[in-house]
């Protein structure tokens, strides 16, 4: 991805890319090398964003302060944009499922489910 | 009044097109009770008639056509060397309007207890005289339309099933906050204009746009379960919010599970448009409410950082609620814009609405309620900037809000002329809104459309 959609897909958030952001969306690109080239990147960031979203919230642990859960939301909804350009609908569907599992099993007290393994999968979806 | 257009194709050069039930049908649709049903004819070799579907008399009016006006009788209109300005594929067709002039362009037809007024033998045609073609008649349907809550409830009904449904499938850890959330009520304005705009276009799927204004339902009380946390907001919709419930750690996951399972919903409907509609409308939601957060520091605010937190946070999912359903019905671009800018209009409309239900001793909520936790409030901005009242309301916001203070504030904003300027602003976006609906042609939707513009802000006349 270029350094401008870069620039693009972190507005408001480029305070998170240097705060692991980026390990992240790295470490994410090793996982979408089956996927069209052109949609890599956005695919990567999208995973990213997932999971430094949930875990700005507190998801599963304890709750985030206002201002915090609302930059994890923003996180979740750019990764929702993302996907919405980049991804086949089955990838959309698994990326929803996995938030789906995350919260459900937090909402019920059990604890998040591995964060990454869920979203790994997820991006794996066909 | 409704105004459609009834569209068909002809497959000969004369034909008795018998229209009766597809009219029939749009008295239903329409939920006429009592009243008129006008119909005219777009073209000048296309008449109407009523009269009996009888096939061999059919063949009598076609003979009787033909003698009176033959085909091959020589018309003025025929000699193309003696016209000026003939297109290019100008049919030979004298006869063809001769013939229209001996039936009729128009019609009348009666519409009681929700039926056509026909007798026993009485059909109503669509009569070709020069086919094969594509035809238009515009009909307008003029009465009482009190059965038309029947037609629209049967929608209303398809959402709350939807919803049903999904809250039934999900854990109960997430689905019975959520129930008690949208069992509580809510206007359902978002998927009613996903419903209504999912009517306009060609491809009309009552089942798929149910499923995605239930999406979108969806996705605005997960926004809100998050809302009522960073607001501290107890209740909502006289009950209390998720996050007083049942905690902070609840709602966020509650919240989670929703907008979630919202997107995928609406992925599964299989739209890429209309996903990326509501995928770029949450995005504005959660950024204008970190602009809304950050705004409290210089709380009220002035009129553009209100309007740019509005748009964002309120009016998106309305703009993205009609854009999308227009989207789902492959209505035209053209329709599906002016659907979104009436969507952001009545958007803001709303929610201007909204800020002045606070004020207002009748809404059954506790007057102040906006003050007492610094929301956004176009009445305070207004009211701090009058000259009157604008330097005690301006002081007491600064301080510490106790009930004596927030009382004050709302006599200072009750006492100016704030609520009337908030009013008129209001009128002025719903104006602007129907406006919007003026350049396009909405298949007669255009009624509902103006009536639910103006239903935003009836709460403050």
């Amino acid at each position: 991805m270029s350094v401008q959609l870069i620039d693009r897909a972190l507005d408001r958030l480029e305070s998170l890319w240097e705060d692991g952001l980026s390990e992240m969306y790295r470490s994410y690109l090793e996982a979408v090398t089956s996927h069209e080239p052109a949609s890599q990147a956005k695919l990567a960031l999208a995973a990213a964003l997932v999971e430094i979203g949930v875990r700005l919230q507190g998801l599963g642990g304890r709750a985030a302060a206002p201002p915090t859960l609302l930059m994890g939301d923003l996180c979740l909804a750019r990764s929702s944009r993302l996907l919405a350009d980049a991804a086949s609908q089955s990838v959309q569907v698994a990326f929803a499922q996995a938030i789906e599992a995350m919260s459900a099993a937090a909402a019920s007290g059990a604890g998040t489910p591995a964060t990454r393994e869920l979203l790994l999968r997820a991006l794996k979806a066909s | 009044m409704i105004g459609k257009r009834l569209r068909f194709e002809t497959e000969h050069a004369t034909e008795f097109v018998d229209i009766t039930d597809r009219l029939r049908t749009e008295v239903r649709q329409a939920g006429m009770g009592m009243g008129r049903l006008h119909l005219q004819s777009l073209h000048t070799t296309l008449g109407l008639a009523v009269n009996e579907n009888e096939p061999l008399l059919l063949r009598d009016f076609e003979g009787l056509l033909n003698r009176l006006a033959p085909a091959n009788a020589g018309y003025e209109h025929d000699d193309f060397a003696r016209r000026f300005d003939i297109a290019v594929d100008e049919p030979i067709n004298g006869h063809a309007h001769c013939r229209q002039l001996l039936l009729t362009g128009f019609a009348t037809l009666l519409v009681e207890d929700g039926e056509l007024v026909l007798g026993r033998w009485q059909s109503v045609f669509a009569v070709e005289l020069d086919g094969p073609r594509h035809r238009e008649l515009a009909i307008q349907l003029d009465g009482d339309f009190s059965r038309a809550t029947g037609a629209r409830g049967l929608e209303r009904d398809l959402v709350e099933l939807e919803l049903s449904r999904q809250l039934l499938v999900d854990p109960e850890p997430v689905s019975i906050p959520m129930r008690r959330l949208v069992e509580a009520g809510g206007k359902r304005l978002r998927p009613k204009l996903v419903q209504l705009a999912a009517g306009i276009g060609p491809r009309s799927e009552p089942l798929r746009a149910a499923a995605l204004a239930a999406a979108v339902e969806l996705l605005h009380n997960a926004t809100l379960i998050h809302d009522d946390y960073v607001d501290e907001s107890t209740h909502r919709r006289g009950r209390p919010t998720v996050a007083a419930a049942e905690g902070p750690e609840r709602a966020i996951a509650v919240g989670d599970y929703y907008f979630a399972k919202a997107t995928r919903l609406i992925a599964e409907i299989g739209n890429r448009d209309v996903t990326s509609t509501i995928a770029e409308a949450l995005e504005a939601i959660c950024a204008s409410q970190i602009d809304d957060v950050a705004l409290r520091g210089t709380y009220p605010g002035d009129h553009d950082s209100y309007l740019q937190v509005v748009r964002g946070k309120t009016a998106a999912l309305f703009a993205a609620a009609c854009a999308s359903g227009a989207l789902l019905s492959e209505a035209s671009p053209e329709i599906v814009e002016a659907l979104r800018r009436y969507g952001d209009l009545v958007g803001v409309a709303f929610q201007m609405a909204d800020d002045l239900v606070d004020f207002s001793p009748s809404s059954g909520k506790p007057v102040g309620l906006d003050i007492r936790q610094r929301v956004l409030s176009l009445p305070l901005i207004y009211a701090a900037e009058d000259r009157t009242v604008g330097p005690e309301v301006r002081r007491l916001l600064a301080g510490a809000l106790g009930d004596a203070e927030v009382g004050r504030v709302a006599e200072l904003v009750t006492s100016s002329d704030a609520l009337q300027r908030v009013r008129g602003e209001a009128q002025a976006l719903v104006d602007a809104a129907v406006h919007e609906l003026e350049t396009v042609e909405l298949d007669g939707l255009r009624p509902t459309l103006i009536s639910l513009a103006h239903s935003a802000v009836d709460r403050i006349s």
